[in-house]
């Protein structure tokens, strides 16, 4: 019943999203606020309707409801109740569901936030969110509809593929749909400005927030797919520029170079039509990625389905929104009243060649991506764009934009001093050049690139913090007062230091991946195999059951230089229901580097391939994307985003001027 | 500096960079992409031993030889062709006789190939999407339909 | 019905949501414009903050003043007034309400009447508990017997016990497996050998293989009896070609049959499809998909790899269906095509003899 219940309720918010669409764009043109407040009236009802249909699905996999043909082949009676709740949307309808869901969610939110949104632009802003969950909601009910029912209902379930059995997998696709689905609020703004053909600095204030937060969660989102591959595909690689990949780099590109360019058309009115641009390109790769996870054009853990069908759809949907709100761009744009022009150098130059650099590389990413799509569909020639593509046009745009990251954040607004902000910097030149000296000749004759990477690196973080510090400190002020006028700088400052740490942290953990070692053996119980420094010694293994799965557990002794320094822990496993063979990998932490581990065949002789990785550092690329995330959420909090105070005080010149 | 600068300036700067990353696309897409071909293909177009390909085809049945240290010899096959493949490595865990695979290494001889990465990814139903293309077009593979489960 | 009250009641409510604020006109109205009402409550809010000390007065003065300007711009731009109120206002709002009031309800409805299973709300709600409840037990019944197996795989009672159970759950392979250690650690029984014989068939997608014919000839070795086994033997015949000794066998085991064995009506559909003259139809047994509709897509498949060509999978498929089907002759002549078709791929040979050699083609051996 309850299951009924939940498909009438997504048959409802279907009507009512329509509703949120006509009526308060009709308002908005006759000016009517009575008709404008229906628009967060119907987007929280949407939301009500939504959550309960999402509620409803939930339950039947709780369940196990198997008059429900979604719940028969994804879940199973024995499957652990995390996974039962993951599987809701570890498969095609579910994630659907759950991407209107965070989409609703989202209008919700913009409804409730009445005293930070001027009346007519919330209006207009959550009609166009309803044009987008009218789409997905007829998407849902005609081709992926998760209610369908069996009769009669089978006694026992499918399963969840069982690589999507795993924590990392329950909790990446809502953050990375957080994030997708959060960048259609700076779409539906954008989108919004342009059908009232008004738009200013209040515009970008109201926005900035929005899209901070998407790309926090985006951010999370892909370090979260990035960490599970890793170690679930047991290939040892965390980023394979895969296809799936790139369609969640691409909108975090876009994303990125979106969160700056409003802060320059915040800070200094100018920029107006790019940013405009760039909130309807965010979105629209969004919906790109969306669509060549979804409709099976690539094939891959993600494309749970290949249904024609519904890639028409979704290329429909896909044509509809980014054809439609391109050619609203086209007609609208040149009436917006254009900004002004300003000093090369400047914070806000340094902004536009943050975005060009970003833009651009998104761009290459997307070539590269569709090329090989492009070029089958044309000559049905198959060929395949690897990491050697993008490693190397990907690399050249980004490693500039990161060695002027640290001059362009302590350049001023309006007009800046290169000399001497440069100056500003020079400690930081010093140390990380010595850095990257004293690597090479610690490390000498292994890769150029780590040392000069994790140079790099280190140069970002020290940036980030000189900012911090120079601005509450000068030479002979007293620590306490340094430290106080610390905790008084903006949060956004904090904010924006720490999420470029981050990048470098990032930074550093990928370069030292060149440092890596591995090693390739049959092994039988009490062998050994080295990598580099480290070493591993079979032990023994064992055959065991699980609840729905049976594995074979090789347990590993691990050596450092010869002195024992723990077990690990890897396995093959195979999946009753599905028959299908996995490989878990072991890791071993050793400060911020890992011994990883993985399994091949058992042979005839007794003895099984193992291949075991050392990777220096390289937890640092997740802790970097987490710091940046957490400064993205640390700027969120500053109270200035919302009210909108320009606070420029005479107590600290420069300092309070928020910055990205 | 004027307004007239300025915009030059600005135009320029992206110029620049655009031209820059336009250059490293089409240096790229010479040099670094990798062509698919199935067995027949590598006949037909007479592909020069040295190149970089990706090979896609469906594992022969008992061509499967594991020798010392994780050295693996097996071969490739379609409607028409076969090649041998050398490789080093852990086989991923859905590689088996009689399915799809995708190689990625260099042709060695044109019926040997040497292989530095070995796909049969994720899903006991997946068939690697350009060997499903290249069988379907050759006859070989009907997809759901020998797929069908098997009802009381 | 108490769905489509439960459902009545959603839709009350999503139209109640949006009409809400139509109604709200009043309150509204005493509202200034709504674009200046944003500032208004922007400065009331920076006072709040700064009474409460979070911000500073220099930044909350900067932040009035900047809030200030853009009311009196915002004032400016604002060259129509705002119009919630008379005779056009009214007009819209009834609008919209009827638009609310039509367009929910009816699109709800009709996505709910085309996609929706409202049917299936009629069955009492106890129905669906219990039969979760059973699955539970099943599944828990099942899981016990597995993890004891594990430990006893000679307990042959046990297999017993479980294959039916796997027959049930779909796992055909399993029950294949466990009636085969059933048979093996039991003293020897005629049921037993016709169930193992039952489940390598279902294994089959209904050909009887040679193990299946040795289990069932077993079994009736075992008991002259054995209705089941005979029953397959002699759908075995009708695979095999030999039309007359089927007809005879079945007839032989109508024969024997009580009058209310279970069973006799499907024994008499099996002869009428032979051919047989029959007196009088079945009852009750509803025909499932009759014997014209599959011929029809073993002739499709047929002219389908005749004119396009196929694979070894699907030539084999065709001569197993006419093997199924009892046409041995075209069976025959079907893999006689396909080597011809094939002839360049040595392993679609390898399939297609591998076939012939199972369905004991003899004739059709290269």
């Amino acid at each position: 019943m309850l299951v009924e219940a939940g498909h009438f309720a997504l048959a409802l918010a279907l009507g009512l999203s329509l509703i949120q669409f006509v009526v308060p764009l009709w308002g908005a043109r006759a000016n009517d606020p009575v008709l404008m407040t229906v628009a967060p009236a119907s987007a929280l009802a949407v939301f009500a309707c939504i959550a309960f249909s999402f509620l409803a699905l939930t339950s039947a996999y709780l369940n196990s409801d198997f008059s429900v043909l979604n719940v028969v082949q994804n879940s199973h009676s024995a499957k652990p109740l995390v996974y039962k709740i993951s599987g809701v949307w570890g498969n095609h309808e579910g994630s659907m569901l759950l991407w209107v869901l965070i989409l609703a969610l989202f209008g919700g939110v913009v409804a409730l936030a009445r005293n930070s949104i001027p009346m007519r632009l919330q209006a207009n802003t959550l009609a166009v969110q309803a044009a987008v969950t009218i789409a997905f909601l007829l998407f849902i009910l005609t081709t992926s509809n998760p209610f369908t029912r069996v009769v009669p209902a089978p006694l026992e379930g499918q399963d969840l593929n069982p690589l999507l059995q795993d924590p990392g997998l329950a909790i990446h696709p809502p953050l990375l749909y957080i994030g997708y689905v959060g960048f259609s609020i700076s779409f539906a703004f954008a989108c919004a400005a342009l059908i009232d053909g008004r738009i200013d600095a209040v515009w970008a204030r109201i926005v900035r927030p929005w899209t901070l937060g998407a790309w926090a969660f985006l951010t999370l989102g892909i370090a979260m797919g990035s960490y599970w591959a890793y170690y679930e595909l047991g290939w040892g690689g965390w980023w394979f520029w895969d296809p799936v990949e790139n369609a969640s780099l691409m909108p975090w590109l876009a994303g990125t170079a979106l969160m700056h360019s409003t802060v320059v058309m915040e800070k200094r009115d100018a920029l107006k039509v790019w940013t405009i641009l760039l909130a309807i390109l965010t979105f629209s790769l969004s919906l790109l990625g969306t669509f060549l996870v979804r409709s099976g054009v690539l094939t891959s853990v993600h494309s749970f389905a290949v249904d024609p069908e519904r890639g028409t759809f979704i290329l429909g949907i896909l044509i509809l929104f980014i054809g439609g709100s391109l050619s609203l761009f086209a007609w609208r744009a040149p009436m917006l009243r254009q900004g002004g022009l300003f000093a090369p150098v400047s914070r806000e130059g340094a902004l536009v060649l943050n975005n060009l650099f970003l833009a651009t590389a998104c761009a290459t990413v997307f070539i590269g991506t569709l090329y090989p799509l492009a070029l089958e569909v044309l000559t049905g020639e198959k060929i395949s764009v690897g990491a050697p593509f993008f490693n190397f046009t990907f690399l050249p745009l980004i490693v500039p934009l990161l060695l002027l990251l640290p001059l362009g954040q302590t350049l001023a607004w309006k007009r800046g001093n290169f000399l001497g902000t440069a100056q500003r910097l020079y400690a930081v030149f010093g140390l990380s050049l010595l850095v990257t000296v004293a690597l090479f000749a610690f490390a000498y004759g292994g890769p150029v690139a780590a040392p000069l990477g994790v140079g790099l690196g280190v140069y970002l973080v020290l940036g980030s913090l000189n900012e911090l510090v120079t601005r509450s400190w000068s030479k002979g002020t007293p620590l306490a007062v340094a430290w106080r006028k610390a905790k008084g700088l903006p949060r956004s400052t904090w904010g924006t230091a720490i999420a470029h740490a981050g990048v470098g942290l990032s930074v550093i953990g990928i370069a030292a991946t060149a440092w890596g070692v591995e090693g390739l053996g049959s092994l039988k119980p009490g062998e050994r195999l080295k990598a580099g420094d480290y070493e591993v010694r079979l032990e023994r293994v064992i055959p065991r059951i699980e609840a729905n799965y049976r594995e074979d557990v090789a347990v590993l002794t691990v050596f450092d230089s010869g002195r024992e320094i723990g077990t690990l822990e890897t396995m093959k496993r195979l999946y009753v229901t599905r028959g299908m063979p996995t490989t878990e990998a072991g890791i071993l932490t050793t400060g911020l580097g890992q011994v990883y581990a993985s399994l091949g065949e058992m042979q005839a002789d007794g003895s099984i391939g193992v291949r075991l990785y050392y990777k220096p550092l390289v937890l640092l690329i997740w802790i970097g994307a987490l710091v940046m995330a957490a400064g993205g959420a640390l700027s969120l909090t500053d109270r200035r985003l919302r009210i909108g105070a320009p606070a420029r005080t005479k107590a600290a010149p420069p300092a309070a001027v928020p910055a990205e | 500096m004027t307004r007239k600068q300025r915009r030059l300036t600005l135009i320029g700067v992206a110029g620049c960079v655009l031209a820059i990353a336009l250059g490293l696309v089409l240096y790229a897409m010479n040099d670094t992409i990798v062509f698919f071909n199935s067995p027949a293909d590598i006949q037909a177009k007479n592909v020069q031993p040295g190149t970089r390909i990706r090979l896609g085809g469906l594992v022969k049945d008992g061509s499967v030889q594991r020798g010392a240290d994780q050295r693996i010899t097996f071969e490739v096959m379609d409607a028409e062709a076969v090649i041998k493949v050398n490789y080093t490595g852990l086989l991923p865990d859905l590689f088996r006789e009689g399915q799809g695979v995708v190689a990625e290494g260099v042709l060695e001889s044109p019926t040997v190939f040497r292989a530095d990465s070995v796909l049969a990814k994720h899903d006991e139903n997946y068939m690697p999407r350009e060997v499903a293309d290249t069988l379907k077009k050759q006859g070989h593979w009907q997809g759901e339909a020998n797929a069908a489960p098997k009802t009381q | 019905m108490v769905i489509w009250i439960i459902l009545l009641a959603m839709t009350a409510a999503a139209v109640m949501a949006v009409l809400w604020p139509l109604s709200r006109h009043h309150a509204i109205e005493r509202q200034a414009d709504p674009d200046t009402q944003f500032y208004r409550e922007q400065i009331a809010e920076i006072e709040r903050d700064q009474a409460r000390g979070v911000l500073l007065a220099s930044e909350a003065e900067a932040a009035k003043a900047e809030a200030g300007r853009r009311l009196l711009r915002a004032r400016g731009l604002q060259d129509d007034s705002v119009a919630a109120v008379g005779e056009p206002a009214l007009r819209r709002r009834r609008a919209a309400s009827t638009l609310a009031l039509s367009l929910i309800p009816i699109l709800a409805l009709a996505t709910y009447e085309i996609y929706g299973s409202p049917h299936l709300l009629s069955q009492p709600p106890g129905m669906q508990v219990q039969r979760q409840a059973d699955r539970m037990e099943l599944q828990q019944a099942v899981a016990q017997i597995e993890a004891h197996l594990a430990k006893n795989p000679q307990d042959g009672r046990g297999w017993e016990v479980i294959a039916p159970v796997y027959i049930r759950m779909g796992r055909i392979d399993d029950a294949v497996k466990a009636y085969e250690a059933a048979v093996r650690y039991q003293p020897p029984d005629a049921d037993r050998f016709a169930n193992y014989g039952e489940a390598l068939v279902l294994a089959k997608d209904g050909l009887i293989s040679a193990e299946a014919q040795a289990a069932f000839e077993q079994a009736v070795r075992l008991d002259r009896n054995a209705a089941k086994a005979r029953f397959y033997l002699a759908r075995a015949a009708v695979q095999d070609g030999q039309i007359d000794k089927a007809k005879a066998a079945y007839e032989e085991l109508l024969a024997l049959a009580p009058a209310d064995a279970p069973w006799v009506g499907a024994v008499r559909q099996e002869l009428a499809a032979l051919g047989a003259t029959q007196p009088e139809q079945a009852e009750g047994t509803a025909p499932q998909i009759g014997p014209e509709a599959i011929a029809g897509m073993v002739a499709g498949l047929a002219n389908r790899l005749e004119t396009q060509g196929g694979s070894a999978e699907e030539w084999a498929r065709l001569i197993r269906s006419y093997a199924v089907l009892g046409q041995r002759d075209k069976a025959t002549d079907a893999a006689r095509r396909a080597r011809a078709a094939l002839a360049q791929d040595a392993t679609a040979l390898k399939t297609i003899d591998a076939m012939t050699q199972e369905l004991k083609l003899t004739d059709a051996q290269p």
